[in-house]
């Protein structure tokens, strides 16, 4: 959450203090819009393949280890969720159709959303692949928020031909937590002054940012729905949960005054693996995480970027998490990132026990291309990489790569 | 110990060593100058262990003695004075300082000069004299080009060869390289040395054009002398890279343009590139330059195009901005010289006009353009 005493800009005034009244009848007068594509992926196969229409579905991992990624609403109903176990979905849905799912097509539709909503918004946000906050503030005078959603949402569903539900309130919470009760094709407005009214009633684990064990917490409180949690004292909820809880109940009465932020550059990029099994050879580890350093690296060519902060991250088999970074020179080959991710891997790899997972992230990004080193590099490295990002760029990743990242 | 010295004339010798002084050195002792008194002389000096440079000028003292005083309060003070003489009063107990100006009584601790460490003096019977203006212009070419990666120490400074013929100073970062060739005999050894960065910058900082500067060495230190300082730097301790094998040899691709109009450019078009990578890109044909960037992030673009002379294939280039201009702005000659290869190999600046005794080569490495 972002922190509540921080500056917002609302056109030409400028205030720094939360406090102030006129920012105050600013925020609640605000008009946030919260967009959402009706099970993304699902609705997306379904684009692909209308056979597929009004049948469980899931998409997702199909391995001993894969976990559901979306689910359709057919398969919602046996009980079947978003990052559950496949095995378990599948116990509860012994039907439902499995797919590996297309990330790359994925990625396409949410363009073309984001594109439609880039045309028609004055400032939006995306969240994630497949939702967006857009700020509607002043916008009433003219248009009618709730008229202009409803032609946006047209729209895009004519446009793309996919499902889109939201939910238009005063800020982001009531918005998501709003789209959330409409779903899947609905819409939703709670006008300025009734959005405590519309949480009361639900559950608490309906607020975003109240996870299992907060809501195991407050269950065990015996505080079921938001309208009790709202009733709590501030600092009865503080002694409880810590700085969490003055967030809990600044959430719980419908405050939230983080500001739309619009859609920005790509911080990271990074890439994980779950092994099939729990894995103690050490030799292979290495050369699986050489070659997601080289895929890595040739998406990061590809996107015309350079990075300065190598990040390797390992698992063990019981969930302990750790992770070691390392700012290097601006760079975008792939042997000093190889080497800094195995020398990264080799010093966090301490313990002699069965590894679950190992990840590589690159982050502090920056558009640009390498700067060629006059000593360190050769023209036939460089004609190498150059060769191999074409062939890739032609036939896809795993058209080529080194032999030592095969593992 | 007693002694009376003109506070303008004091302050300008101590400002001439006063760099010498590290921001927060290993010894508390090396945060003071070093005055040492012997006859009529006042010599000081100011060290960092790595680099010593003193300077010294008549006085009336009463007594022979040293003495160590803490830099920063001794140069504000003066600085703080208008031009008169200030009296000097050292108790040689405690070595307590005692400064007297027509205002009033500074007093400050000042401590044992035999604790400042040793400064080394030249042994080598080596000996190279050279103009100060050649020196300085020997170092302000090459001195932009230097490294500052520490896994890289020997490029951190700048490569002097010594040979009968010639002197030269290489300068590089891996990325830029300057080679600097001057014609210079009375050197009867051959040599070669890393100077660091900071010795050199003083050491521009301190010549004037028209004096003589004579420079010794031995295997871990240089020393440079001139009517007004001593200077000792120790030397990096490092293998120089192999410059030689990495100037490229066959370049048939020569492109020849006005350097001010070429800067000037360059200069522009850097406003509207990447603000951390600085990336433009040269597109070069026959008779015309196009130098363009952009920056994604703010989508900022800019293309200009000059008129140039260019023998060879056509081909697009990307550099770095930061060094095309730093590299620019040294050449001293109307028009310069780019020899390029291929779009992966480095591109060679040289002056149109070279000047009499000297023989330029910037090299730059270009940037790997996606396919």
């Amino acid at each position: 959450m972002r922190d509540n005493t921080k500056c917002f800009k609302f056109g030409s005034c400028f205030l720094a203090d939360p406090d102030n009244r006129q920012l105050m009848s600013l925020l609640y007068n605000r008009a946030i819009l919260h967009l959402d594509l009706d099970a993304f992926f699902v609705a997306v196969e379904c684009l692909k393949n209308d056979s597929l229409r009004g049948k469980p579905l899931i998409v997702g991992g199909t391995s001993d280890r894969g976990v559901v990624a979306a689910c359709s609403y057919e398969a919602r109903r046996f009980g079947v969720h978003s990052a559950m176990p496949m095995k378990m979905a599948l116990r509860l849905c012994p039907d439902a159709l499995v797919l590996r799912g297309d990330m790359d097509s994925y990625s396409r539709y949410s363009h073309l959303v984001t594109e439609i909503i880039a045309d028609q918004a004055p400032v939006f946000e995306k969240a994630s692949i497949d939702e967006f906050y857009l700020d509607l503030t002043g916008m009433d005078r003219y248009f009618g928020c709730m008229q202009w959603s409803g032609e946006l949402r047209e729209r895009i569903m004519k446009e793309s031909g996919l499902p889109i539900s939201f939910g238009l309130s005063v800020n982001k919470l009531v918005s998501k937590v709003g789209t959330g009760e409409v779903k899947p094709n609905g819409t939703i407005a709670v006008p300025s002054g009734t959005e405590k009214g519309f949480l009361a009633p639900l559950s608490t684990n309906k607020i975003p940012g109240i996870g299992k064990e907060t809501y195991k917490k407050l269950s065990f409180m015996g505080v079921r729905t938001v309208k009790v949690l709202s009733e709590i004292p501030m600092g009865l909820l503080q002694r409880e949960f810590g700085k969490h809880g003055q967030e809990l109940w600044r959430k719980a009465n419908a405050i939230d005054d983080a500001a739309v932020v619009p859609y920005e550059e790509q911080k990271s990029m990074s890439s994980e693996r779950t092994f099939q099994q729990d894995t103690l050879e050490v030799g292979k580890v290495r050369d699986l995480l050489r070659g997601m350093t080289e895929r890595l690296a040739f998406d990061l060519r590809k996107a015309n970027k350079l990075t300065s902060c190598v990040t390797v991250k390992i698992r063990y088999a019981d969930f302990n998490t750790y992770t070691m970074q390392r700012r290097i020179a601006y760079t975008a080959t792939d042997g000093p990132l190889q080497e800094t991710a195995l020398d990264l891997f080799d010093r966090l790899y301490q313990r002699r026990q069965l590894l679950r997972l190992i990840g590589i992230k690159f982050s502090g990004l920056v558009q640009g291309h390498y700067q060629i080193d006059l000593f360190n590099d050769t023209l036939e490295e460089i004609h190498l990489m150059q060769a191999m990002d074409r062939i890739r760029n032609r036939f896809g990743h795993q058209a080529v790569m080194r032999a030592s990242g095969l593992g | 110990m007693k002694f009376t010295v003109s506070s303008a004339e004091l302050l300008k010798k101590l400002q001439l060593v006063s760099g010498a002084i590290g921001n927060n050195p290993v010894l508390p002792i090396l945060e003071d100058f070093l005055f040492t008194i012997s006859g009529p002389k006042l010599t000081i000096t100011a060290s960092d262990l790595d680099i010593s440079i003193n300077t010294s000028l008549e006085i009336s003292a009463d007594q022979d003695g040293e003495v160590a005083i803490p830099a920063r309060i001794l140069l504000d003070t003066l600085k703080g004075l208008p031009e008169q003489p200030v009296t000097f009063q050292v108790d040689p107990d405690n070595y307590s300082v005692e400064i007297t100006s027509i205002f009033g009584k500074y007093k400050l601790a000042g401590e044992n000069g035999a604790d400042f460490p040793d400064t080394p003096t030249p042994d080598g019977v080596d000996e190279i004299r050279i103009s100060g203006m050649e020196l300085h212009h020997m170092i302000s070419h090459t001195i932009f080009a230097t490294g500052n990666d520490e896994m890289r120490l020997a490029m951190m400074g700048v490569y002097f060869l010594i040979e009968p013929d010639t002197l030269t100073f290489v300068a590089t970062d891996a990325h830029k390289l300057v080679r600097y060739k001057l014609s210079h005999s009375g050197q009867d050894s051959s040599a070669s040395m890393i100077l660091t960065k900071k010795s050199l910058n003083l050491l521009k900082g301190t010549i004037n054009d028209t004096d003589d500067v004579v420079i010794n060495y031995n295997k871990s230190n240089a020393f440079f002398s001139t009517p007004e300082i001593q200077m000792s730097a120790r030397l990096i301790d490092a293998r120089y890279p192999d410059y030689n094998a990495v100037i490229p040899t066959n370049n048939p691709n020569t492109l020849t343009v006005s350097r001010k109009d070429f800067l000037n450019s360059v200069k522009r078009i850097s406003l509207y590139a990447n603000k951390t990578t600085n990336q433009i890109l040269l597109t070069i044909s026959n008779g015309s330059l196009t130098i363009s960037s952009q920056d994604i992030d703010f989508s900022n673009e800019a293309t200009e195009q000059l008129t140039c002379s260019f023998e060879g294939e056509p081909m697009t280039i990307g550099f770095n901005a930061k060094y095309l201009m730093e590299m620019l702005n040294v050449i001293q000659s109307d028009e310069v010289k780019i020899e390029l290869s291929s779009p992966h190999r480095a591109g060679i600046l040289l002056p149109a006009e070279p000047a009499e005794g000297e023989d330029i080569l910037m090299l730059v490495m270009p940037v790997m353009l996606g396919n």
